[in-house]
């Protein structure tokens, strides 16, 4: 376990220069109405106070670890990695975040670090799917089941999009491979500093993978690609095989093809939210839009895209309230302002959160506008 | 006295009107039911959550059943129709994590009457006992 000293040098937190480039582009400091902290207040105090001042930084669990500020710093101070290492530390004290929805996410992820756990999670496979468990290629759905159980009154898509990715990976003549119990890939534990729950979660997958001969492990999740392919190399081990989110894997020039062989002209405008882990983290920004472009769509984009786009307002299923409405909400508006007609994101959790902002039945009424997902809008067109 | 106490527990969520009152009457006639049993009174059967059902099965409980105000008569209005779409939301997520569905269960009892609550705890018990073992 590192201590505070060490995660300030670790993460460059001393090397902060109070400019407040962060504080200008910090969706939670820009909404906050009581009191007021930024980043950089959160990392001065960290450099000069030590770790009381951190713990009782609202930002400390409030932060969306969305690495708008990291990316803007010119000193380049981690900053979402630093959130994550000192609520490691402040979890260890006894402190943690406000889970929303009771703890019913945190109570299932918690649930699946038991080994000998049975779940039932492929009913969504539809017989006109094939999937084959030799298969080279591990379609990884993450928690969509769990969300289309558990959001079933916001309508959202949850296993629509897991069959919509293997109706396309069937198109390409790829059979996935799906993990009938595998768990989840532990992205909301590690960024609210549960190392534990965690580490149990990411060795079960790891050993449930590492029994399998594929070669690829594709997923329609943003936070599972980079759990798997950067946290897991970084904490528990590698998964020996190449991990991309599914937009990756169809943007490749020979499956664009097979998928849409000529670009198509279309006259509907949409426009496109860029998933925190996705674009930020991982860089995958030109992807969906090629394959949106090709669908023959006319993206409009919001004065808020690629790198300065903005978080869907809630992270970690942790600490969500009316500063994060209005986060969502004033996103919803700069969508809507785009003229679009839907909002197209690659992120389950954007579409929860949006549909959730939307279902306020006073608020909601500006900023309805219809949320789709790449993958079952690729599978649409197909 | 350690022998009589039987190691499961199967958590009774009620509500402090109607449920509460037949669980009382039950007590105060001195009529008996399963060990195991284990009630947490709640002020409305509406506050229950699926985050608070999954906590109790995550601590062990072998069973949950959720017992609340009749149709119609519930102190808060709608109360127990809230708690029934929680039921259904939480055993499709039961159902996923690979528990048997019927391990949570949903009664609406009237007040005071303690033998209506015997009948329906004894019913509940051994529908959780018979399914424990079949996940």
């Amino acid at each position: 376990m590192k201590t505070y000293p060490e995660i300030i040098k670790a993460n460059q937190a001393w090397l902060c220069i109070d400019c407040g480039k962060c504080s200008s582009v910090c969706p939670i400091t820009l909404h906050l109405v009581d009191g007021y902290t930024s980043p950089r207040l959160l990392v001065e105090g960290a450099v000069t106070g030590g770790e009381e001042s951190v713990i009782e930084d609202p930002l400390l669990w409030s932060c969306l670890t969305c690495q708008r500020c990291a990316e803007i710093c010119p000193s380049q101070v981690q900053f979402s990695n630093f959130i994550q290492n000192a609520r490691q530390l402040a979890r260890e004290k006894g402190h943690s975040g406000q889970c929303t929805h009771s703890g019913m996410v945190q109570g299932w992820m918690r649930m699946m670090t038991d080994p000998g756990l049975e779940q039932k999670r492929l009913d969504w496979l539809d017989q006109g799917l094939r999937t084959n468990p030799e298969s080279d290629v591990i379609y990884f759905p993450g928690c969509l089941p769990y969300y289309d159980a558990a959001f079933a009154q916001m309508d959202i898509e949850g296993t629509e999009i897991a069959r919509a990715a293997v109706k396309i990976l069937n198109h390409l003549g790829i059979e996935p491979a799906v993990l009938e119990n595998e768990r989840c890939c532990g992205h909301d534990p590690y960024w609210q500093g549960d190392m534990d729950t965690f580490r149990k979660l990411a060795e079960l997958n790891l050993e449930m993978i590492s029994r399998t001969s594929a070669k690829r492990l594709v997923t329609t999740c943003p936070e599972c690609a980079y759990t798997l392919k950067n946290t897991y190399p970084e904490q528990v081990g590698g998964l020996g095989l190449e991990v991309m989110h599914l937009t990756e894997l169809l943007a490749e020039s020979e499956n664009i093809g097979r998928l849409f062989p000529q670009e198509q002209n279309g006259q509907v405008s949409v426009t496109y939210q860029d998933p925190c882990r996705m674009g930020r983290f991982m860089d995958i920004y030109q992807q969906p839009r090629k394959l949106i472009g090709q669908m023959g769509f006319q993206l409009v984009e919001m004065d808020h895209h690629r790198h300065t786009s903005i978080c869907c307002g809630t992270s970690c299923w942790s600490t969500c309230g009316k500063l994060n409405k209005d986060v969502q909400a004033e996103r919803l508006k700069e969508a809507r302002s785009t003229g679009g007609e839907k909002l197209i994101t690659s992120c389950v959790k954007c579409q929860i959160h949006f549909k959730c902002a939307q279902s306020d039945p006073i608020s909601g009424q500006d900023i309805q506008l219809e949320i789709q997902d790449l993958t079952t809008l690729i599978a649409e067109k197909i | 006295m350690k022998k009589t106490v039987e190691k499961e527990r199967i958590i009774l969520f009620t509500c402090n009107w109607h449920a509460f009152s037949s669980f009382e009457a039950a007590g105060i006639d001195n009529l008996p039911y399963s060990p195991s049993v284990m009630p947490v009174r709640i002020s409305c059967l509406g506050r229950i959550t699926p985050g608070i059902i999954l906590k109790a099965f995550e601590g062990g409980a072998a069973g949950v059943c959720l017992v609340g105000c009749p149709q119609g008569e519930c102190r808060y209005q709608n109360g127990n129709q809230e708690a029934f779409g929680v039921f259904e939301e939480s055993k499709r997520l039961l159902r996923l994590l690979g528990y048997n569905e019927d391990l949570l269960q949903y009664k609406l009892i009237t007040a005071g009457d303690g033998k209506e609550f015997q009948a329906h705890v004894e019913h509940i018990v051994r529908i959780i006992q018979e399914k424990r073992n079949i996940r």
